[in-house]
Order: structure tokens, then C-alpha cells, then sequence
């Protein structure tokens, strides 16, 4: 029978409690920052909605974690994508919110249906939405039933997370957003999706073919440098911020699809460390990535606009959001010692671990998998040297900028939280792994107890007895006190004056904004050398005064976007062929159509003789 | 005494399949609504349920009384032609009619498989109603036709659900019944709007409206 | 303690000694040029200059610019910490591994392309998009190295490859493609040009262009460690069983390929990383072949 009233409708196993921390870890310094943000932009009525749809999102998102029973997590997941839909269109003042709207609500019901279709299959053959019932039916399910239903959570949750192509919408979404809620978006929304990955693929249905695994690696590759590529291409902030998302979920895949590929060739140390890396780094970006929108927000309110083209110079006028940003940038470049280091070290640590361990080709599957995301982390460090460096350093290049005024104080207060939480998360990674351990076994289902992580509470050193180790710590102290050395030698030789002087100008007459490299110009290397995929095309345009005088110069670069182009306008174009179609049998006439229901009506009747 | 009022109902129906005017229909409507009050009341005085009572009453004030008035007032605000406009002639429509009659009596034999033949009757009647109800809003061109075809339809489905179920929950009833009534109201107002539009009630004439 | 000390003396010999390195390789390739070129002592009379003069700061610049020679030479000098010189294993090898290193570089070129856009000077801005971009494709052949040497030893410690008995496809494989990141790494020609001052061609030197004096000192400092980690690297793998020759065979190898090839045009370099990735993939396919 239908149980539409479980008597238990909760789960609170270490799993949905992890998800949970992630939540409030970064839906609390948003609330405080958006205190700040809210002030002055927004007339007294809307900040009042804004408060009641963060609360109702931040709340949604809370008990999609947590219900243990399909029907109520989809309800749960819908008012999640609802709500989240109405802060993507709040800001109705931006010409293209609505549109970006319109993508999002119609690809987040694309995945939607792709979810419910997988409930409904699992219920065809569980007759129960209860989670445990459904994990123990599932033991029993033919292995086609199980490979179609994983296909469909595939694309159901891979469209919320933005695994490329079905990104598409994250990009135009996260942006338009008021920043605190693009920080939840992205550093939290997208993370659900993940859950329910972990949630219904390993924890219900459990992983037995092998390719599932392999199947999401590949997806997850191509999901990071697609993400980074076109993150180091645009000039506005926060949708580099939006597409580094989709890089970033690409990691955290790898993470989870190697879990799942360890898991479905039963090898439960690496399941769990795979695991373990997944979601560190997911806890890790919904920090640093909640910590550079809420920057890129104050950047925004000080100056008016997120195209970095027109910023510079910020340090000096927000000498605090530019440290927080750094912060976030470095973690988000995994650079030692902060957080992003450490779960990028996991995760190609859980790559290595495999490509040694495991037999067969899928070795050197693995070793190529590990090269592309060094390949990814290179350009993401490439990418946020531009983001901060274009946004932060040297001269504005606009008066929007000049006239920058540093953030109010509960902003910087939810800034700081998390740059805290970026540091803490480097240093305490020990603490942390134990007990993401503890997360990963309830969710892969192994034992953990035999398992050990750690040499002690500083060292991390995931092959016992093989010499591999990292602390963070270490490196830190390490750093700081070389760096230290290095800034006492500095000192000793404090003969000579150091003058403040004009930057060197090839002796050109006044060195100015103009004079700086652009956004455009930081990321043309990239361009060229990735045009077989980005394919960009450029104008140029000489406005002549005479034959022998240019007065000025147009110069237009831009990239063609490939899933747009060749995946998205052709599916359009076909969907509205189709319906153009039909547009025969509309004539306009009420008669006729009631005239299809009644022959309609008569053929079933006929037809049930 | 049900199956004459069963035959009853059968004759309004036909009557109205052969109605060439607009008060003609209405009459009829109000004929087949009488019936169906009657049959209703004789039901809740075999069952003796209190709830029948009130909506055989509810039957008697909206469909017998109130809306066949409504719909009188409507034609003569409107002031407008007082045909139908057919696009199938009343002796073809007959013989439409005869043959929906035949579907509904197959169809409902075919339902229902025990020797009940009274229930097969009342669920042919009732089938047929509603297939001759969907007719006149096919085959009529004034807007009014549409309102009381739908109106048949639901009498239709009134007469299935209160035989072949013993009649749908109290309170659905009582929802039904007040649907019916606004959905008259709003119609009403619809048509005269229309007609204040484009002087004249013509469905056939609004077809400018498509993609 | 002893490990202190063990540490200390290490980086005083890699800060010693990393200097030379380039002396060697310049006097080397003149040599081979048929000049008579200059001694091989020159980088400790550039650093001595470099720390007796005043330094100019550009008035555009922040903290930022200030800060990256400390965080550049700390970051090297860490890397530097973690290689084993005198025992078979680094004092402080708790503290990262292999794959730690290549993070570590990256931090350091992360706050040197910083620095460069913080002048504000249009070849600042030229020279960290180049860096960053040659970086990022250096960064997975750098990691197929790291595989294909761990692969074989069987964990991510650096000691641990020193220690292999027979020299494989593999490793010599991976040797040469850790030589073509060296190169990459250590503005080299073909990939950038150490001696060049044509604004349109550098790279490295691009990005250092406003640095003066003491600070200008601390990065030229922290580029040599990080030659002589490199070439240590290499001759750890190619040569285990005498360092010193090794590193010297790295940099005389690393002269003749510069007087031998012409620099390339910026996006060529993209072929040259190509080829050392598609060497690191053959390294780590051999290496789980076991040959």
C-alpha cells in the first residue's frame, strides 16, 4: 500500500548530518552578511522577502537532507528549486534575471522529471518510498532495471550539480542571484544534488557495475575543464565564480566516482578514501566558493558593476574584502596551506592509490583522469590569478571603482567567518578526515574501524606504512617561519632606502589605467590554445580619420558557446519544428477541438468493445 | 416508475438533439433536469438517506429553476438571434443521436458484467447523456449551446455517479452542484460579453485565436 | 634537534650551491658559443649587488607586491626542505610528499603573477598570463612524472624512488619529461628566455620587471632553488648514485638544448608541453607495465 505517512519521516545518519553542517556552515555568514547587503539596495518590503525566502530555501534545503521517504524529498526538492527560482529572478531591476529564470526553472524540471521517473521505477519494483525499505528491495533488482534508474538519477541530479552538458543553466542562474544567495547556490544548492547522488546511487541502489563509476569520471573530467575553461573566459565575477562551480563539482565527482568504482570491485579502504576526498573537497568549496560570492558581492555594492573589466585597484579602497578574497582565491587555486590544497592532494592521492592497487586497463584510465585534474587545478589557479589580480590589483580602470568604499561590518563579518573556516579546514585536516570517515562508511556502507587515515593529529597518511604524509601544519609553520627568514634577511641589509616610484613606462608620457592588462588579454593564451573547443572569433574595425590616420580601433573577441550552439539551439529548434507541426490541427475553431475530444471519447468507447 | 422516468430523461435528451431554437433547448434542459430531480428524490425516498433530500432540493432550485432562468435572461439581454445555428441538421443529428445511443447501450453492457438490467440501462442513459451533451457543444454554433451542453454533461454524470455508486459524497455533490452554478454565471457573463464584442454569440466566428 | 640542524644546513647548501647551477649553464653555453663569456661565480656578484642597492617600489602597487618575494623564496625553499639530501630521507618528510610539491611550486608562481599584475605595467600583466598559462600545462606532465615515478616505487615519497635498484623505461621516460618541465619551469629556451630583455619575448623576466634590489634578490633566489630542485629531481632519478654529477649532467644537458633550439613562439610551447604530458603518459604506462 501507499504509505503516505511513514512514522518515520526523518534520517539522521552521519551522512544527512555532514550534508546539514554544510548548510549552516555557509547559510549562517551569509545571513549575517546579507544584513549588510540587503541595506540600501532593496526597499523595506522586498528585504523582508528576501529574509523569508533565504529562510524558506536555507530550510528546504535542510530537509532534503534529511527526510527519509522519496515522496516527501521530492516535494522538499521542488520547493528547494521554486524557491531558489524566485531569488534568482528577486533582483527584477537586471534586464536579464528573467531570462536567466526561464533557464533555470525549465532545466531544473528537465532533471526533475528524469528524478521522478527513477522514483517511479524504484517504487514499480520496491512498492515503498521509505528509504530503508528501498535500500533492502534493491538488493534483488535486475541489473537492467538497476543501470536504467542509475542513467536517470545520473541526469536528474546531474542537472541540479551542473555536470556538463546539462551546466547550462548555472551559469546564467547563479549569477543574477543577490550575492548571499548565489553563495548558497553555489556553495550549498548544487551540493544537494550531490547528496542525492551519494543518497540514492550508493547508499540505496548500491554500486555493482563498474562502469557506473567509470561513467561518472568520465563525466566528471570533462565537467572540470569545460567549467575552468569558460571560467577563465568571461570578465564577469560572479559568473566566473558560477562557471569555477561547475569545475569544482567536477572534482568533487571524481571524488565520488572513484568511491563508486572502488566500491562496485569491492575495494572498501579506497572506497572510503575516495569517498573521504569527495567530500572534503565538497565541504571545502561550499566554504571558499560561499566566501568569493559574498566578496564578489561587496565588490559589486561598492562599485556597481561585476564586470571585472571596469574594476582594479580595489585593494587599496577595500583592503579587507581584498584579503578575504585572496583567501578564498588561494583556497579555491589549492594552494598550500589552505583547505583546497588538502582535498586536491586526496583526491589525486585516491587516483594514485587506484591506478596502484587495481588490475587492468582502468589503470592508466585513472593516471589520465589524475592529469587532467592537475591540468584542471593549473588553469583554476590561471583563473583566480585573474580574478583577483584584474579585480584587486594595480589601478581601477573605471570611476565605479574609484569610488569603491569598503564593506559595512556585518559583510566583512560573514567574510571572515568563512576565510577562517578556509584556513581552519587546511590546518585541521586531520580532525576533519576522521570524521568525514565517519560520513563516508555510512554512506558506502563499509567498516571504517580497521581504517586509519592519520598518524597522529597533525599528519595525514592515507598508505600505512608506505611513507606518505602530509601536514598541513608542518607546511605552514614552514612557511611562515622561511618566509619569516627570508623577510629577517631582508631587514639586515636595510642600508639602502627603498623608493616609491612610477612604474616603469617604456617612455611612454603618462602611464594609465589603460596602459593595464585586461581580463581579455590575461586569458588570450588560453583562448588560442583551447580554440578547437571554445572557437572563438573576433572583430576588428579601423575608424580612419585619412588614408594615413586610424583615430581609433574596435576590437571585439568573443568565444562561441559550444553547448548552446550545437546541443541546446538545435534541441530547441527541433522542439518548436515539432510544434510547429502541430499547429495543423489548431485551427482556432472550439467546435473542432471539442470535436478531438469527442471522436476521442468515440474511439475509446469503440475500442474498449 | 425509475424506468419510465428513465424513458423520460431518453425523450428530454432526444428533444434537445432536435431543438432548432434556443428556448426550445432550454425547455428541454429544464425537462431532463425535472426527471433527474425526480428520479433523485425517488431514490432518497427508497433509501431514506437526509443528504439525497438536500440534493435532490439543490437539483430542483439551481438546474430546474435557477440556471434554465438564468439562461432565458441571458437570451433576452443579448437580443440576438434566437437560432442555434446547426451545423448538423436535426434529422441527421437524430440519427447521430441513435447512434450514441446504441455505443452507450453496447459500451454499458459490455461494463457492466452480472444480469443487472436495470443498472445498464440507467448506465447507457447516463453515458448517452453525456456523449449528446459533448454533440451539442460540437455541433451548435451559438456560445449559449456550449453552456448547456455542458450542462448535459454534467447531468450525465450526475445520473452515473447517483445509480451506478449510490451517488457521489455529500459534500462533492454539494461542490459540484455550486461549480455548475458559477461556471453558468461566469459563462453567462462571457456571452454577453461577447456579444456586446462582436454582436452576435457565433463560436464559429472565434477563430482568430491560435498560435 | 639534530633534524634542525640537518634541516638549516640543507637549505644553506641549496642556497649555497643553487646559484652556481647558473653560473655553470651560462659559462657552459658560452663556451659553447666560442665566447669567452663570464665566470661562473656572476649570479653571487649579481645577489651581492642586488642586496647593496636601493630598491624603487612602483607607486601602483600594494601589499601584494611587497609581499610575493617572501612567499615566493619561503614556498621554494620549502620544497627544497622536503627533498632527502643527506640522509635518504628529508627530516621533515612528514611534511609533504610528491604530489605536495607540485602545490607548492604553484603557490609560488601564484603570488609572483599576482605581484606582476599589481604594477600595473603592461608586461607585468603579459608575463603572469603567460606564466600561468605555460604553468597550467606544465602542471599534468609534472603530475604524470609523479605517478610514474611512485607507480614504480610504489608510494608518493620522494625518498622512495632514490632507492630503486634498476634503472627502467620508465624512469627514464619520466626523467626526460621531468627535464622538459624543468625547462619550462626555469624559463629555458625553448620556452622562454632567461638572458632576453625584448619586452615582447619574456616571460619570467616580465613578471619581475618592477623588482629592484633586495627584492629582486629574494626572487632571483628563489628561481635557483627551484632549478637545483628540479635538476635534484632529475638526477635522483637518472643518476641516484652521485647526486652532485647528476645535477650537473641535468644543467649541462639543459645548456646544449639551449644553445641547440631556437625559442618558441608562445603558442608552440603549448605542442612542446604536449609532447612532455604524452611522455609522462607513456612514463606512468610503462610503469604499471613494470618495464
Amino acid at each position: 500500500m501507499l504509505d503516505f505517512f511513514p512514522k518515520q519521516f526523518f534520517l539522521f545518519d552521519p551522512l544527512s548530518i555532514f550534508f546539514l553542517c554544510v548548510i549552516f556552515v555557509v547559510s549562517f555568514p551569509s545571513a549575517v552578511y546579507s544584513f549588510g547587503y540587503l541595506k540600501g539596495g532593496y526597499s523595506p518590503a522586498k528585504i523582508t522577502l528576501a529574509w523569508f525566502l533565504f529562510f524558506i530555501f536555507v530550510l528546504s534545503m535542510a530537509f532534503v537532507v534529511t527526510v527519509s521517504n522519496v515522496l516527501v524529498f521530492l516535494v522538499f526538492w521542488e520547493i528547494m528549486s521554486l524557491v531558489s527560482y524566485f531569488l534568482v529572478v528577486f533582483d527584477t531591476g537586471h534586464e536579464k534575471s528573467i531570462q536567466a529564470g526561464m533557464i533555470y526553472i525549465v532545466m531544473t524540471h528537465i532533471g526533475t522529471a528524469f528524478l521522478i521517473a527513477a522514483f517511479m521505477m524504484m517504487y514499480k519494483f520496491t512498492n515503498s518510498f521509505d528509504f530503508n525499505v528501498i535500500k533492502d528491495a534493491c538488493q534483488t533488482m535486475p541489473v537492467q532495471t538497476r543501470n536504467i534508474i542509475f542513467l536517470l538519477l545520473l541526469a536528474g541530479f546531474g542537472t541540479k550539480a551542473g555536470i556538463v552538458p546539462l551546466h547550462i543553466w548555472l551559469p546564467y542562474a547563479h549569477p543574477q542571484a543577490p550575492s548571499h544567495i548565489s553563495s548558497i547556490m553555489s556553495g550549498v544548492m548544487i551540493k544537494t544534488a550531490i547528496y542525492g547522488l551519494i543518497r540514492f546511487v550508493i547508499f540505496i541502489l548500491g554500486v555493482q557495475s563498474s562502469w557506473w563509476g567509470i561513467l561518472l569520471l568520465v563525466l566528471a573530467c570533462i565537467t572540470c575543464l569545460v567549467g575552468i575553461i569558460y571560467a577563465l573566459m568571461v570578465g564577469d565575477i560572479k559568473r566566473l565564480l558560477a562557471y569555477s562551480s561547475v569545475e569544482n563539482v567536477g572534482i568533487i565527482l571524481l571524488g565520488i566516482g572513484l568511491a563508486m568504482f572502488f566500491q562496485s570491485i569491492n575495494m572498501p579502504y579506497l572506497a572510503v578514501f575516495s569517498m573521504i576526498a569527495g567530500l572534503y573537497h565538497l565541504i571545502n568549496h561550499a566554504i571558499f566558493k560561499g566566501l568569493l560570492f559574498l566578496c564578489a558581492g561587496s565588490v559589486y555594492k561598492a562599485t556597481g558593476t561585476r564586470d571585472i573589466e571596469k574594476l582594479g585597484g580595489l585593494i587599496k579602497k577595500m583592503p579587507q574584502t581584498a584579503v578575504f578574497f585572496l583567501i578564498g582565491a588561494m583556497g579555491i587555486s589549492a594552494l598550500p596551506p589552505f583547505n583546497g590544497f588538502v582535498s586536491e592532494w586526496l583526491t589525486l592521492q585516491a587516483f594514485f592509490l587506484g591506478a596502484l592497487n587495481i588490475m587492468g586497463g582502468a589503470r592508466v584510465f585513472l593516471v589520465i583522469c589524475a592529469a587532467l585534474l592537475a591540468l584542471t587545478s593549473g588553469l583554476a589557479a590561471a583563473c583566480f590569478v585573474k580574478a583577483f589580480g584584474v579585480t584587486f590589483l594595480a589601478l581601477p580602470r573605471s570611476n565605479y571603482a574609484k569610488e569603491a568604499k569598503e564593506a559595512p561590518f556585518s559583510m566583512k563579518a560573514g567574510m571572515l567567518f568563512l576565510s577562517i573556516l578556509v584556513i581552519l579546514f587546511g590546518l585541521a585536516a586531520v580532525k576533519i578526515i576522521r570524521l568525514l570517515a565517519i560520513v563516508a562508511s555510512s554512506a558506502t556502507g563499509f567498516d571504517i574501524s580497521s581504517m586509519s587515515f592519520s598518524l597522529n593529529n597533525f599528519i595525514l597518511s592515507p598508505q600505512a606504512g608506505k611513507n606518505v604524509y602530509l601536514s598541513v601544519p608542518l607546511l605552514a609553520v614552514g612557511l611562515i617561519v622561511l618566509g619569516g627568514a627570508c623577510f629577517a634577511v631582508y631587514k639586515l641589509f636595510n642600508k639602502t632606502k627603498v623608493r616609491i616610484y612610477k612604474t616603469w613606462d617604456c617612455g611612454y608620457y603618462k602611464l594609465n589605467s589603460r596602459n593595464e592588462y585586461t581580463a581579455t588579454a590575461f586569458s588570450k593564451p588560453f583562448r588560442i590554445a583551447f580554440s578547437f573547443f571554445l572557437l572563438p572569433y573576433r572583430k576588428t574595425q579601423k575608424i580612419r580619420e585619412s588614408f594615413y590616420h586610424v583615430k581609433s580601433f574596435v576590437y571585439e573577441t568573443h568565444t562561441t558557446p559550444v553547448f548552446k550552439k550545437y546541443i541546446y539551439e538545435p534541441l530547441l529548434a527541433s522542439v518548436f519544428k515539432a510544434a510547429k507541426s502541430m499547429r495543423s490541427i489548431q485551427l482556432g475553431s472550439i467546435h473542432l477541438y471539442l470535436s478531438y475530444i469527442f471522436v476521442t471519447l468515440l474511439l475509446l468507447i469503440i475500442f474498449m468493445r | 416508475m425509475q424506468g419510465m422516468i428513465l424513458f423520460a430523461i431518453l425523450a428530454s435528451t432526444y428533444l434537445m438533439i432536435i431543438a432548432k431554437r434556443m428556448p426550445a433547448l432550454i425547455r428541454s434542459f429544464r425537462y431532463q433536469s425535472f426527471c433527474l430531480f425526480a428520479l433523485t428524490l425517488i431514490v432518497a425516498l427508497d433509501h431514506r438517506q437526509p443528504d439525497l433530500y438536500v440534493v435532490a432540493g439543490l437539483l430542483f432550485v439551481l438546474k430546474v429553476s435557477l440556471i434554465p432562468y438564468l439562461l432565458y435572461r441571458i437570451i433576452k439581454r443579448t437580443k440576438v438571434n434566437e437560432d442555434l445555428g446547426l451545423f448538423i441538421n436535426p434529422q441527421l443529428s437524430l440519427l447521430w443521436a441513435l447512434g450514441f445511443t446504441y455505443l452507450s447501450w453496447v459500451f454499458s453492457a459490455h461494463l457492466v458484467i452480472s444480469e443487472k438490467t436495470a443498472l445498464t440501462s440507467f448506465l447507457a442513459v447516463a453515458f448517452f447523456i453525456v456523449l449528446t451533451g459533448l454533440f451539442l457543444m460540437i455541433s451548435r454554433m451559438s456560445a449559449l449551446a456550449q453552456i448547456i451542453g455542458l450542462l448535459v454533461m454534467e447531468n450525465g454524470l450526475f445520473l452515473l455517479a447517483s445509480t451506478v455508486s449510490g451517488g457521489m459524497p455529500f459534500f462533492v455533490e454539494i461542490a459540484i452542484f455550486f461549480d455548475v452554478f458559477v461556471s453558468v454565471l461566469i459563462m453567462g457573463l462571457f456571452v454577453y460579453r461577447i456579444n456586446k464584442l462582436f454582436t452576435h454569440i457565433d463560436v464559429n466566428k472565434l477563430s482568430r485565436l491560435k498560435g | 634537534m639534530a633534524k634542525i640542524i640537518i634541516i638549516i644546513v640543507q637549505l644553506i647548501l641549496f642556497i649555497v650551491v643553487s646559484p652556481v647551477l647558473s653560473g655553470l649553464i651560462s659559462r657552459i653555453k658560452n663556451n659553447i658559443r666560442m665566447r669567452k663569456g663570464q665566470g661562473i661565480l656572476q649570479p653571487y656578484y649579481n645577489l651581492a649587488k642586488l642586496f647593496s642597492k636601493g630598491e624603487v617600489v612602483p607607486e601602483n602597487s600594494s601589499w601584494i607586491f611587497r609581499a610575493a618575494p617572501f612567499v615566493v623564496l619561503a614556498s621554494m625553499l620549502v620544497a627544497a626542505a622536503l627533498i632527502p639530501v643527506f640522509i635518504s630521507r628529508s627530516p621533515v618528510f612528514q611534511a609533504g610528499d610528491f604530489l605536495a610539491l607540485i602545490f607548492i611550486f604553484a603557490l609560488g608562481r601564484f603570488f609572483l603573477a599576482l605581484s606582476a599584475l599589481d604594477t600595473g605595467s603592461s608586461f607585468g600583466g603579459m608575463g603572469a598570463s603567460r606564466e600561468m598559462f605555460i604553468s597550467s600545462l606544465v602542471e599534468p606532465a609534472f603530475c604524470m612524472v609523479v605517478f610514474a615515478l611512485s607507480l614504480q616505487s610504489g608510494s608518493t615519497d620522494i625518498s622512495s624512488f632514490g632507492s630503486r635498484h634498476a634503472i627502467s623505461v620508465s624512469s627514464i621516460t619520466a626523467a626526460l619529461t621531468l627535464f622538459l618541465v624543468a625547462i619550462a619551469e626555469t624559463s629555458r629556451i625553448p620556452v622562454d628566455n632567461q638572458e632576453t630583455h625584448l619586452e615582447l619575448t619574456m616571460v619570467h623576466e616580465a613578471m619581475v620587471l618592477e623588482y629592484s634590489g633586495r627584492s629582486l634578490a629574494l626572487i632571483e633566489m628563489a628561481a635557483y632553488v627551484k632549478q637545483m630542485v628540479l635538476f635534484f629531481l632529475i638526477a635522483q632519478v637518472v643518476f641516484p648514485a652521485c647526486l652532485p654529477v647528476g645535477i650537473i649532467i641535468a644543467a649541462i644537458a639543459v645548456a646544449l638544448v639551449e644553445v641547440s633550439v631556437a625559442k618558441m613562439r608562445l603558442f608552440r610551447v603549448a605542442d612542446f608541453l604536449g609532447l612532455a604530458f604524452v611522455l609522462g603518459v607513456v612514463a606512468s604506462v610503462c610503469a604499471i607495465l613494470g618495464v
